[in-house]
């Protein structure tokens, strides 16, 4: 019994000592922000979704020359980037550069363009920007065109972005952003980071989850598809036929 | 009105997709044939990935033949026996295709496969349909009667058998070895493969022309509902959603089809076929040989 209260009493002593080591809470709560929704849920009528992300500066760290960065990643997924070459005149593919964790989605919004809210390096440290995203390559090829044509096919699709000013900021204190996931968004954990800076340093940051995931009827036939693909498939040819029977009944001559 | 396509994983626009089976449904009905030549094509054109593509049109192409072969059982024009050679030789055909698909589209030619088999079969058999056409069209004029049908060599090769309802009796080589090729591009064009399994049929064959369609949907229907399953399994790109938008328009429109194409005559309709065929393949052998506006590409790791 009496062992048992000592070692609670060493675990309490433990925990009081590592409270000390974290941040104060204070610190933290110089920026609130939440999000218009934690979940997105993909569904048959699915044609992308907007999510809405506020907050409000508090206390000294508001006032004029505060900056707001907020970014949102995607779970990050392998890809391959291949270049078309001309063979006995025709395009085809040739080289091609392999990027094993490339974000599936990326979208950066500031209040001002981020290369002038923050420098160079902790751009860097905190993967903050099209420009220092960390995609990993993995190739022979050491050459940057396929990390911009990744870049720049992913933009397209609307999958990448940069905003800067697309965050709103309101007497120097309540902050708003709208980012906008289109449909070909993969389901998984998106993180949300939002930054306060100022004067090239981030003095206060918060971190939201949010969630993409299939839901209704597309959820269940993918969910088939994957786990049965023999009866999946099967399904498929029973549905055809019974398609295909239906429209000689009804246009029967 | 967007609908999200489960397995392509994109949003489509319903009533373009709906359209699309409409248009082709009509022409197929007009010319009796499946149209999947003509569907792969255009979903690749709206931005449907090619694998996603080929799957689900060889499943529509297959719903879209069933009420076409009930219509053909229904009249007593299908043989069955040459149905079941030339679908054997088919079944085979289709798992050496689905296995060679799977490999292209690992070694990122998929694309490139799709649209070379795409520009070689349509250019060959729309440059002979329009040649037969046309040679059929003065013969017309000039009134020549032709034998019921021609005897080839390879009819005399081993393993004959009767085929009482198409009223031949030659070896089984001939119509499998048809068969087999007919599966392959079926699992790598995603076309029911009509457009060239019933000349080959009435030209190589000998098949009463009565017969031919009934047998060849017949072939058709196992063949693309073969390719369906071995493509959801080694694949996982059969897109039921996308397949059952489709064949809402392709029913609609392969009736309006068939009710125009009774007001042509045979080897007209034939001519058309030939240059829609022929303007395919020149539309595709065009988009490989120009310069792409994108020469990268992406894509996902297999």
């Amino acid at each position: 019994m009496r062992a048992g209260a000592a070692r609670a009493c060493a675990v309490l002593a433990l925990l009081a000592a590592l409270a000390d080591l974290l941040p104060r809470p204070a610190a933290a709560q110089a920026l609130l922000a939440e999000l218009s929704q934690r979940e997105v849920a993909v569904t048959t009528g699915f044609s992308g979704a907007e999510l809405l992300v506020f907050g409000t500066v508090t206390g000294e760290a508001a006032g004029p020359g505060a900056e707001i960065i907020v970014s949102l990643r995607g779970p990050t997924v392998p890809l391959v980037v291949r270049r078309k070459v001309r063979v006995a005149g025709v395009w085809l593919n040739g080289p091609s550069e392999r990027f094993d964790a490339a974000p599936s989605f990326y979208a950066v919004a500031s209040t001002r363009p981020v290369e002038t809210i923050l420098p160079a390096e902790e751009r860097r440290r905190l993967r903050i920007g099209l420009a220092s995203l960390p995609l990993s390559p993995r190739g022979q090829i050491e050459n940057p065109d396929f990390r911009q044509a990744l870049i720049d096919l992913k933009s397209g699709l609307r999958l990448y972005g940069e905003d800067p000013g697309g965050v709103r900021l309101v007497a120097d204190r309540l902050f708003s952003a709208r980012l906008f996931l289109p449909s070909a968004v993969v389901p998984g954990l998106y993180r949300v980071e939002i930054l306060l800076v100022r004067e090239g340093r981030v003095m206060a940051a918060r971190d939201l989850a949010l969630t993409v995931v299939r839901s209704g009827t597309s959820a269940e036939i993918w969910r088939f598809a994957r786990d049965q693909p023999l009866a999946y498939g099967i399904a498929a040819v029973l549905l055809a036929a019974f398609a295909g029977w239906l429209g000689s009944v009804l246009f029967r001559r | 009105m967007q609908v999200y396509l489960p397995i392509a994983e994109m949003s489509v626009d319903a009533f373009l997709v709906v359209g699309i089976g409409l248009a082709v449904g009509l022409l197929s009905g007009l010319f009796g044939v499946g149209g999947g030549f003509l569907m792969t094509p255009l979903l690749i054109f709206i931005g449907i990935p090619s694998a996603v593509a080929v799957a689900t049109s060889a499943n529509q192409t297959m719903g879209a033949s069933v009420s076409g072969l009930i219509a053909h059982w229904r009249r007593g024009n299908v043989d069955f026996k040459m149905g079941s050679v030339l679908t054997a030789g088919g079944l085979a055909g289709s798992a050496l295709g689905v296995q060679l698909f799977a490999l292209v589209r690992q070694a990122g030619q998929l694309d490139l496969v799709v649209a070379v088999f795409y520009v070689v079969v349509l250019g060959i058999v729309g440059g002979l349909m329009v040649a037969e056409s046309g040679r059929a069209i003065l013969r017309r004029r000039r009134q020549v009667r032709r034998r019921l049908h021609e005897h080839f060599w390879m009819h005399g090769l081993p393993l004959k058998m009767r085929f009482r309802q198409s009223r031949l009796y030659i070896s089984v080589i001939p119509p499998a070895l048809i068969g087999f090729g007919i599966g392959l591009l079926s699992a790598i064009m995603g076309v029911g493969g009509g457009f060239v399994l019933v000349p080959a049929m009435i030209y190589l064959l000998g098949i009463p022309t009565s017969v031919v369609i009934g047998t060849s949907l017949f072939q058709v229907v196992f063949v693309t509902a073969a390719v369906t399953v071995l493509q959801a399994v080694s694949t996982q790109s059969v897109d039921v959603v996308l397949s059952l938008l489709l064949m809402a328009g392709a029913v609609a429109g392969a009736q309006f089809g068939a009710a125009l194409g009774s007001r042509l005559r045979g080897e007209e309709t034939r001519g058309l076929l030939g240059l829609l065929v022929l303007a395919v393949a020149v539309e595709l052998a065009v988009g490989l040989v120009r310069r792409p506006d994108e020469l990268f590409s992406l894509g996902p790791v297999l």
